[in-house]
């Protein structure tokens, strides 16, 4: 039985020490601004800083992992003698999925012997994050390759993802969300609930009025959807927002005794999109 | 003019001394009376307000419901009691404003039905179309509250019809109806501790006091008023000479509506100046809404130069529709078309309402207009604390909205029932009354409500659910020195009432002003604070309050709604 190594890429908001210290080689998506051609990557430029661009206004615009870059990060792990799973940021908001899909397809001529799977995890930030660690406890407890795979691609139609936005501007600019007409107009102090769904789109759920209303509605959600409340990982993540993503985590001890495994950054990829206070809750329900 | 009127007035001429049957002629006659009556007294009855706040609207209210009443019968020529009566409640019904206004359309509504079939009537019918009277006016309220006018009417049916022997005559029988009205008044007070407390006795009790002792008036043989003047007929609820011919002049201007779509090639439509609009449309009119979707203008202005309107618009864009409509004949043609209204209604019965939920709010300032607008509101009924809309101003609104369902927000308590009774009168959708009883909760229900969910109990709940958790505040001036609850107020005084209790009463405006917000956002669960500033708002009073609570309160979402309402500078509503 040949080993594999399991590769990801930034969509999944785990900061780069995490991944390391998991053992989980990645390629980060890059990021400008619109008033320059300089481009970042999540390394280049921490979320703080980038966050508080966004709200002087700055627009931020993020480009895909290439083909070409994808395809020599995984031969380096081909040529080493183990195969691949890659735990892939949703092909419903970016094309580094398929950048991965076609280097996987490149490389098999060149190395029939090797094995490359790609997982789309239909998913985006922690809840990419969430599947990419359950999958990694898998291999950890002796799944092969394919046996983890099958995991990977069973458990992401299982992670609940739902989130809230500080402002809704940034979704809607970005295009990545279409506001039905119950999100068009006035949004003072109204607070959009959304989720993603099965194909990977961000969905408006409901709106609320205020702020610590929409997060207790997310926590609503875990109470409804979860499958053990008080066991099991939930990861959070926040776009510069650590106040409310600790409130979330104390809501959801105090109404369910649960906890919150990981607090991690909104990073640049989908901050981009979603914008400095977002706030985002993942587990493993009975369905997305 | 009318109280010198009545005290140079004479008897008349007709004997009515002894009469035994009541008929059309004598009752129109009389309800003429009660009017004037109402109408001589009316500012009296709005003093009689249980806040020292100058919002008092009640004789108003009243006086406008039974006035559409007249309205109703005044060319008649009919002596069939029945016929004189039930046009006389219809019209009540329509022009009821105010929660007195509709308790007292009711009251008409019950005796009508109760003399249906009466051409003419004897004490003993009349006082028995009395009691189903009372009986109406009760079951329109959903808990009815004892001593107010229910209580007085109540009181003074049964008293006078507990006095009907075989020799009485429908003279005897006001008498005892007015005397006892007059005592059950006085003793509102003893029932209702607020009144007591402002010292003041009921003021829908009052005004039907002053109308019945109108009818009693006339019944007695006096002449009350009737010196040619016309009674002031409210224009909206029920005109009837506003027509618009070749000798009328222009009084009204045009109602005018437009749908501009913004084009690239004439503006830039992401920075297109709507306040440089606003501005413009306040210079030629008024009742002025305008608001930007995407690349859509939508503005309402009332004005008596629409092409300025539409050479303005035209510079940025072209046009979606165009509705310019001569105010006058739109005042007539709703003043006339009430009975026709089903007619035209029963011929669009077969096209399918347009949309699932249509809604209509009531407002009174520019600024919550506008935001009711953008929130998706599709009508305004114009009216607040001191001009409540009446039933036929709510059932015009429905006329304009094709939907299934039309959500209501009256956002005023005493305008709630007037929207209910439209919404039992109305046929073709369904009417949700919600009980927003202030702008600020109409606001909160209008904006959680996720209108995309086609379970009209899931909306409706919804609404509910952000209602419960709104506490509502008012800040508003003193009119008068007063102790309530503790709290010594000053005339002149700022004051800040929660749950219709006084809890803050200061010389200083923005000390009230900052004290009030203070109680609220200490009350347990509340986060969010929402302020409707009045149209008597500085800016510097918003900087002061901003700053105060940013340093107080620097976790809580604090916004500012440029609200524009009268009477109350600030309003907030703490979620």
């Amino acid at each position: 039985m040949s080993n594999y190594v399991i590769f990801t890429d930034s969509g999944c908001d785990i900061k780069p020490e995490l991944l390391k210290a998991w053992g989980v080689p990645f390629k980060s998506l890059n990021f400008r601004f619109n008033d320059s051609e300089k481009e970042y990557s999540n390394e280049d430029m921490n979320s703080s800083e980038f966050y508080a661009k966004m709200r002087e206004g700055a627009i931020a615009k993020t480009s895909a992992v290439n083909v070409e870059t994808f395809v020599s990060a995984f031969e380096e792990i081909l040529k080493n003698g183990n195969d691949i799973l890659y735990i892939g940021f949703s092909s419903g908001l970016s094309t580094t999925y398929n950048s991965a899909r076609l280097a996987a397809q490149q490389l098999a001529e060149k190395y029939p012997e090797r094995k490359i799977i790609t997982v789309d995890t239909l998913a985006a930030s922690a809840g990419q994050g969430l599947i990419l660690k359950l999958t990694l406890d898998k291999k950890n407890e002796g799944a092969t390759l394919e046996e983890a795979a099958a995991f990977a691609e069973d458990i992401k139609f299982k992670i609940s993802i739902w989130f809230t936005v500080d402002d809704l501007v940034y979704l809607k600019r970005g295009g990545r969300v279409s506001p039905t007409a119950a999100f068009f107009g006035n949004m003072l102090g109204i607070k959009p609930v959304l989720r993603m769904d099965d194909e990977g789109h961000l969905i408006p759920y409901s709106k609320v009025r205020g702020r610590k209303t929409s997060i207790s509605a997310l926590a609503d959600k875990y109470g409804e959807l979860a499958t053990n409340l008080d066991s099991g990982d939930i990861f959070i993540s926040h776009g510069d927002c650590i106040t409310d993503a600790q409130y979330l985590a104390d809501l959801l001890k105090t109404r369910y005794n649960a906890n919150v495994t990981l607090i991690t950054d909104v990073g640049t990829v989908i901050g981009a999109h979603s914008g400095p206070g977002t706030l985002a809750l993942f587990f493993v329900g009975k369905e997305r | 003019m009318a109280k010198k009127d009545k005290k140079s007035s004479e008897r008349s001429t007709i004997n009515v001394k002894n009469i035994k049957y009541l008929g059309g002629f004598l009752l129109s006659k009389m309800a003429r009376g009660g009017a004037k009556q109402l109408r001589t007294n009316a500012e009296e009855v709005n003093k009689l307000n249980v806040f020292p706040v100058p919002d008092g609207d009640t004789g108003d209210n009243m006086r406008m419901t039974i006035e559409s009443g007249i309205a109703a019968i005044e060319n008649m020529d009919s002596d069939d009691l029945a016929e004189v009566m039930k046009a006389l409640s219809h019209g009540m019904l329509l022009g009821a404003r105010g929660n007195s206004g509709v308790i007292l359309s009711q009251f008409f509504a019950g005796m009508a039905k109760g003399l249906e079939s009466s051409e003419k009537a004897d004490p003993v019918t009349f006082g028995h179309a009395l009691e189903l009277g009372v009986q109406q006016a009760y079951s329109s309220v959903m808990t009815p509250t004892e001593g107010t006018i229910l209580t007085v009417a109540r009181e003074a049916v049964e008293y006078a019809v507990a006095r009907l022997t075989p020799k009485s005559t429908i003279r005897t029988l006001f008498a005892d109806l007015v005397k006892e009205m007059h005592e059950s008044l006085d003793r509102t007070p003893e029932i209702l501790s607020v009144l007591k407390e402002a010292g003041v006795v009921d003021s829908g009790g009052a005004g039907l006091l002053y109308i019945m002792d109108g009818f009693n008036r006339v019944l007695n043989g006096e002449e009350i008023a009737d010196d040619g003047v016309k009674y002031e007929l409210v224009k909206q609820s029920a005109p009837t000479t506003f027509a618009f011919d070749e000798n009328s002049e222009m009084t009204y201007g045009y109602c005018t509506e437009l749908l501009v779509q913004l084009q690239r090639s004439k503006t830039d439509i992401e920075n297109f100046d709507i306040d440089a609009l606003r501005s413009f449309l306040v210079s030629i009119g008024d009742s002025v809404v305008a608001f930007k979707t995407e690349s859509i203008v939508k503005l309402h202005v009332h004005t008596f130069t629409p092409e300025k309107v539409i050479e303005y618009c035209r510079k940025y864009g072209e046009f979606l529709t165009v509705k310019i409509e001569n105010m006058s004949v739109q005042h007539t043609e709703l003043g006339e078309n009430a009975p026709d209204a089903n007619t035209a209604a029963q011929k669009e019965e077969n096209i399918p309402p347009a949309k699932r939920y249509g809604i209509v709010a009531v407002s009174n300032g520019p600024g919550i207009e506008n935001l009711f607008l953008e929130l998706g509101v599709d009508v305004i009924v114009h009216g607040g604390q001191t001009q409540n809309p009446s039933t036929n101003d709510f059932l015009e609104a429905f006329e304009k909205i094709s939907a299934e369902h039309i959500f209501v927000f009256p956002n005023n308590g005493n305008i709630f029932m007037a929207a209910q009774q439209a919404g039992d009168l109305y046929g073709k959708a369904e009417i949700h009354v919600l009980p927003s009883k202030n702008i600020g909760t109409g606001y909160v229900a209008v904006s959680a409500a996720n209108y995309d969910n086609p379970d009209v109990d899931a909306v409706i709940a919804e609404m509910n659910e952000a209602m419960q958790r709104v506490t509502a505040g008012y800040v508003s001036p003193s009119i008068r020195d007063a102790d309530m609850n503790g709290v010594h107020i000053n005339s002149g005084d700022t004051i800040g009432i929660i749950n219709k209790e006084i809890v803050v009463s200061d010389a200083d405006k923005m000390t009230a002003t900052c004290k009030l917000a203070s109680m609220l956002l200490d009350l347990p669960e509340k986060f969010m604070l929402t302020v409707f500033c009045g149209e008597d708002s500085a800016e510097d009073e918003k900087e002061k309050l901003t700053q105060y609570l940013g340093e107080k309160y620097p976790d809580a979402e604090v916004y500012f709604i440029d609200g524009g309402q009268e009477i109350y500078p600030y309003i907030f509503v703490a979620e």
